[in-house]
Formats: C-alpha cells, sequence, structure tokens
C-alpha cells in the first residue's frame, strides 16, 4: 500500500523530463495541468485541515462511552438522525472523510458514520446556498438536491447496517495509546490524520486533473439529446472532475444542453463519489472497503437523484 | 520526523501563497482567511511533532521511533514541487479553448442602473447578463470598460474574444466569460492582459434564436495594455 501511490509519479516525472524532446505535451498543457492540479489541492487544503482538527478532538476528548449514550442504539434512528448532523459541517467533501473515520475509531456504528460522511458535503447550508446562487431560476433544484443527496445517504447507511460481513471497519477500532495525555493525542491524531488523507487527497488530484485535461468536451456534448445517456455522461463526468461539492452547482448550470434532471445526477452523485474520494476512502477506511463502498454508492446516488428529479423537476 | 517536515513544508508554503498573492491564481480571493487560518495550524502542528519527536529521541535514543506513517504521505510535496518546478500561473487561453463559454441562461432580469461614470467598469458577468436579460437595454449605445485577457478567435479576424474565467471554488472549476470585440486594428498576444472600453452590439438577430455557440459582441472604442489585476478570476456571487 505505501509502494503503490509513489508509483503514479514514475510517469509524471518522465513525462515532465521528456517533454521538451518528444513534443508529447505542449508546454502550455503542462502548466494548465499544473494550475489543475495545484488549485484542487490548495482549495481542499483548508476543509481537510478543519476536518482533521474536529477528527484530532474527537479522538482527544469522545470516548466510546459518550458515543454510546448520544447516538442512538437502533441504526433505524441512529442512520438518518446522522445524516441530519451532516447539516451541521460547512464544508465540502475532502475534510469529512477523516472525521467519518474518528467517529467509528471512537465507537460510533458504523453505518451512522458512513452516512453522515455521504450527507454532509452535499446538504450543508453553504452547498445548498450556492445551488440557489447558480440556478435562480429553478427553486425546486435545490429542494431536489437536498432530497436526493439525503435519500441517498441513508439508503447506504441503511444498506450497511443490514450487511452481515460489515467486519470490514473493524481494523479502524479503538488504536488508543491509552497513557497519552488528551493534548498530546489530538496533536498525534490530527497530524497523522492529515499526512494520511492528504496523501491520499493528492493522488486523487493528479487523476483529476489529469483526466480533466484528456476527455474533450465534445465527447460530453454530443450525448446531450438523448436522456438516458446524458444521464450516465454526467454522472461519470461527476466522478471523473472530482469537483468541491460547493462549486460544481456553478459547473452544472454551464452545461444548459443538458435536461435539469441529468444535471441533478451530477450534483448528487459528485459529492458522494468522486475519484479524490476513493483514493481517500482507500486509504482511511481499506481498499477493500472503498472497492465495495464506492460502486454501490455511485448506483445508489444515480437512482435516488433520477428518482426524485422525476418528481420534481 | 518526516512527517514534521511534510507538516511544516506545507504549512510554509501556504502562508508563502498567501503572502505573495500567489493563491489567487488558484482559488477564489474569499479562501484567503481559511487558507491562512490552515498554513498557521500546519505550521504549528509540526513543530509540535518535531519538538516532541526529538525530545523523544534525547529520552530514549535506542527507543524504536513512533511509526512514521505510511509514505502516501511524502505525496503531499508533490503540489510543492509543482509549484517550484512548473511555477503555474493560473488559466489562460490555452484553458478557454477547452470549455465552451458561459453564457447567462438564468438571470434576473431587472438590473440596478449603471454606475455614475463617462465609463463605467463592469464585470464580464454582469455585461454578458444585462446584454442578454436586460429589458431596460442599458447598455444601449453606453460605452463601458471591461478587463479581461486576449484570446484570438479564427471566426474574428477583426477583434478577439475578451476572456476573463469566472471561479466559483478553485481554478479546476473555471468557466470562461466571453465578449467578442469587433474592429480591433491592432493584433495582441494570447494572453495579455488589456483594459477595454466598449460599446454593446444589439444582436440582428435575437441571441435565443442564434442556436448553441452564440457569442455577445461589442465594438471597440479603445483598448489598453494593462497589468495583470489583483483578482484574475470573477466570482459568480
Amino acid at each position: 500500500m505505501a509502494v503503490g501511490p509513489l508509483l503514479l509519479l514514475v510517469p509524471f516525472v518522465v513525462a515532465i523530463a521528456a517533454r521538451n524532446r518528444l513534443g508529447i505535451l505542449a508546454d502550455d498543457d503542462v502548466r494548465l495541468w499544473s494550475t489543475l492540479f495545484v488549485s484542487i489541492c490548495v482549495q481542499a487544503l483548508p476543509f481537510l485541515v478543519l476536518g482533521v482538527v474536529i477528527s484530532g478532538l474527537i479522538a482527544a476528548f469522545v470516548s466510546p462511552d459518550l458515543v454510546q449514550r448520544i447516538v442512538p442504539k437502533r441504526s433505524l434512528f441512529a442512520v438518518p438522525s446522522a445524516g441530519l448532523a451532516g447539516m451541521a459541517l460547512p464544508g465540502c467533501e475532502c475534510g469529512s472523510v477523516p472525521i467519518a473515520g474518528r467517529l467509528v475509531s471512537a465507537g460510533t456504528p458504523p453505518a451512522a458514520a458512513l452516512t453522515f460522511l455521504l450527507a454532509a458535503p452535499a446538504i450543508n447550508p453553504v452547498v445548498l446556498v450556492s445551488t440557489a446562487v447558480a440556478f435562480p431560476n429553478d427553486r425546486m433544484m435545490v429542494l431536489a438536491r437536498f432530497l436526493a443527496s439525503f435519500l441517498a445517504a441513508i439508503t447506504v447507511g441503511t444498506w450497511w447496517a443490514r450487511r452481515s460481513e460489515s467486519s470490514l471497519l473493524d481494523a479502524l477500532r479503538d488504536d488508543h495509546d491509552h497513557d497519552d495525555t488528551r493534548w498530546h493525542r489530538f496533536v498525534d491524531v490530527s497530524s497523522r490524520d492529515l499526512v494520511h488523507a492528504g496523501g491520499y487527497l493528492v493522488v486523487g488530484a493528479l487523476a483529476a486533473a489529469t483526466l480533466q485535461l484528456i476527455v474533450p468536451r465534445s465527447v460530453i456534448d454530443s450525448v446531450a439529446d438523448n436522456e438516458l445517456l446524458a444521464v450516465v455522461v454526467l454522472a461519470i463526468l461527476a466522478v471523473v472532475l472530482s469537483i468541491c461539492s460547493e462549486a460544481d452547482a456553478f459547473v452544472a448550470s454551464g452545461l444548459p444542453q443538458f435536461s435539469l434532471s441529468s444535471r441533478l445526477v451530477f450534483l448528487v452523485v459528485g459529492p458522494v463519489i468522486d475519484l479524490k474520494l476513493v483514493a481517500m476512502h482507500s486509504g482511511v477506511f481499506g481498499r477493500a472497503f472503498a472497492l465495495r463502498f464506492a460502486p454501490v454508492t455511485f448506483v445508489v446516488a444515480v437512482l435516488s437523484a433520477v428518482l426524485i428529479g422525476q418528481v420534481l423537476l | 520526523m518526516a512527517r514534521a517536515a511534510v507538516l511544516c513544508s506545507l504549512g510554509m508554503v501556504t502562508l508563502r501563497l498567501i503572502w505573495s498573492g500567489g493563491y489567487g491564481w488558484f482559488v477564489q480571493q474569499r479562501m484567503q482567511i481559511p487558507l491562512l487560518v490552515a498554513g498557521v495550524i500546519l505550521l504549528v502542528l509540526g513543530l509540535v511533532e518535531a519538538w516532541g519527536a526529538s525530545r523523544e529521541e534525547r529520552s530514549d535514543p535506542t527507543s524504536i521511533r513512533r511509526s512514521a506513517g505510511p509514505a502516501v504521505g511524502l505525496m503531499l510535496m508533490l503540489p510543492l514541487l509543482v509549484l517550484i518546478a512548473v511555477a503555474p500561473t493560473g488559466l489562460g487561453a490555452a484553458a478557454a479553448g477547452r470549455v465552451d463559454a458561459y453564457n447567462p441562461t438564468d438571470t434576473a432580469e431587472t438590473f440596478a442602473p449603471l454606475p455614475d461614470a463617462a465609463e463605467p467598469p463592469l464585470k464580464v458577468l454582469d455585461f454578458l447578463g444585462r446584454a442578454v436579460w436586460d429589458s431596460e437595454r442599458s447598455l444601449e449605445g453606453v460605452p463601458v470598460v471591461l478587463e479581461g485577457i486576449v484570446v484570438n478567435d479564427p471566426d474574428a479576424p477583426d477583434g478577439f474574444l475578451l476572456t476573463r474565467f469566472m471561479v466559483s471554488c478553485c481554478a479546476a472549476d473555471g468557466i470562461p466569460l466571453q465578449v467578442r470585440l469587433r474592429g480591433v486594428t491592432e493584433p495582441y498576444a494570447d494572453d495579455t492582459w488589456v483594459r477595454a472600453v466598449v460599446q454593446w452590439i444589439p444582436p440582428d438577430v435575437p441571441y435565443e434564436d442564434q442556436g448553441d455557440n452564440w457569442v455577445v459582441e461589442a465594438e471597440v472604442i479603445r483598448i489598453e495594455v494593462g497589468e495583470t489585476p489583483a483578482d484574475p478570476y470573477e466570482s459568480p456571487y
């Protein structure tokens, strides 16, 4: 696991070194790629820092006993309330990954933590306001986005609660050095989570910047008239672009050739699953988990967006 | 110690980006304070880590070091290397050719009066919105000042596309805003920053009847080559 991501560096270094000799990449492309890559990282950094500070506080001050008392016992209640709790974290998706990881190690039922993970970046006030600004003449878009994202989050949470082999996440539980002071533990966990989740964030940003550059936009535009193809292509585009959930509404409003409901799919899929999130999930929760979680989340998000889109838009 | 080094360098580069204003090429201006706070937290975490690690080494030199964490953390150094090696300077003509320009399709139809000046400066987004949606036609016959970069356009030999990117979070979501200028007499290189005094050309055929890729056009009155503005992008808010 440690060496794998580093191997991604090799083609990058080769490409940079060879570009003048082989003429594969124009200088313009390298500079544009660098701008996209660095800007995804810079944009995510404050949210990542906020996320690891909260995860450090959870590790230092929230004991499993406290979690037992706060979180409802039955997943029937725990899952929707975890989803609503996601409204309180005003940020985008990079911060919620380490927080969800720490919630699990502090003893939160994984189903509830995962619901929080999916709901927080999609339904918080900042994201809903930016959606309203981007779609001033389609007010239903905000409600549709809220409902579809919430539906997707609690569906995935409930699915996880009902699984028999939920032992996939057991390794996360309690890696406590119990003799540490709380302050010590806060610093240790925050910086460890930052370097860990941040490393995977960079891997995801690499992939996203590269694909943004090599997927031709003309292919995307040519399918706008076919509703089914449009849904599939915009769902995949959301995964590939890996745009922050606060910004994706503006990108969607810039695709007026697509129907409102296919653009809703774009807005619901992006915050719950994209390239940088898959990288971060596999880092924080383990690769086996990410391989199971990503396709289910993708399908559930597409279906709930299509369903809500049919009803509301 | 490796972890402390990664955290400290991240923190310092972040603060340096704020100090030099270079962060404006990558994210919206309103990220300044969040980035500043993040940079300080990173630096403090890194220093505390380094202090803790060195104290541990001194108290027991034979102790097995605390787990340094997975090597993937070193990936965090990659954006720093790219910043140094390529020195990217934001979105320009190369990026404008890749994404369809934004045309305001959903905008309120009443607009505030134009700023009270002989040649009022306007955001490119505001100019486009008024050109397309203003029922009072406030742009008609009024020279206004637009600021943006030059993107040369084979479809307009007597002009170019004055372009400004609309960025809502980071440059990766940048969408070009474009006005095609007509009546330009001298050639300008791509990516040159210009301040142009222009006058809107009302379309012969309404925009909505022109198909998908219509462009708002304006007649040039005067062009000055300018410096890069403090905020190279426009915000949609």
